[in-house]
């Protein structure tokens, strides 16, 4: 389930205005999100993770490097 | 910032021993293909993107190569794992022992150590980009042969899913140079370099 997001987010970077793999993506994230909680109750957290808003808000600029960042 | 995530992208299982092939495997780890220069590669390349698409996809591939140097490093772990000292002489593995004893250290198959060398940080965002093609080629041909000498089942079905993400690679980083190309001089897209002369 994991993989596949991945998979889709790989996708979406050169992609950002596919809507059908943006909302493929919302469908798994919210299936993903009840397994890591079933999963982090039985084996403990995984990590910490930010709610994602959109995947264009994903690549916008500017990055952590940049000085608008900063 | 980078989150460590405690699970492999892919899971890695190997229940024989074989230093033989982990001397072999251990270039994807630390030789001129390997995954540690795949992520320096990208992650240090991305500072002179000049395009949101292109922040990202090497942004995020360069993360993904840390994930595959997490599962090399694992393959070459478990199949050097319990030696004893006649198996470690019968595999030729006493001239990578005598220094790392069972660790895993970034060097080639060759044994030469890993170079920062392997790869190149030009500025120029369409040698970068086409760098980052062949370097993906690169890596794949480099599982191929691995495949010719590894029989392990084990071991042959982490190596072919990292094969195939090279593949995946390929195929953005060739979207990602179009979308380049689409915003540069279509009569020369060599007039200039769009992260140094805008
Ligand atoms: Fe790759």
């Amino acid at each position: 389930m994991q993989f596949a997001m991945w998979e889709l987010h790989l996708f979406l970077d050169t992609h950002p205005n596919n809507c059908d793999a943006a909302r493929k993506l919302e469908e798994y994230r919210s299936r993903a999100e009840a397994l890591r909680k079933e999963y982090e109750e039985k084996f403990g957290p995984l990590n910490e993770t930010s709610r994602e808003t959109s995947r264009w808000a994903w690549i916008r600029d500017p990055w952590p490097w940049e000085r608008e960042a900063n | 910032m980078f989150i460590y995530e405690k699970k492999l992208q892919y899971p890695v299982k190997i229940k024989n021993t074989n230093p033989a092939l982990a001397k072999i495997i251990i270039s994807q780890y630390g030789g001129p293909h390997g995954e540690i220069g795949a992520s320096l590669r990208y992650l240090s390349q991305r500072y002179s993107m000049p395009y949101p698409e292109l922040k990202a996809i090497l942004t995020d591939i360069g993360t993904e190569e840390l994930a595959h140097l997490e599962m090399v490093g694992t393959i070459v772990y478990q199949l050097t794992r319990d030696l004893t000292p006649q198996q470690i002489q019968e595999a030729g593995f006493d001239t990578y022992f005598v220094d790392h004893t069972a660790g895993v250290y970034p060097v080639a198959a060759s044994g030469t150590p890993f170079n920062a060398n392997t790869f190149a940080v030009t500025g120029d965002t369409i040698a970068d980009l086409h760098e980052d093609l062949s370097a993906e080629q690169k890596a794949r041909l480099t599982y191929d042969n691995i495949l010719r000498f590894a029989d392990d089942p084990d071991v042959r079905d982490p190596i072919k899913f990292l094969r195939a993400r090279e593949i995946v690679h390929f195929q953005r980083f060739g979207e990602g140079l179009r979308i380049l190309t689409d915003k540069l001089d279509s009569k020369n897209f060599y007039a200039f370099n769009p992260s140094f002369d805008k």
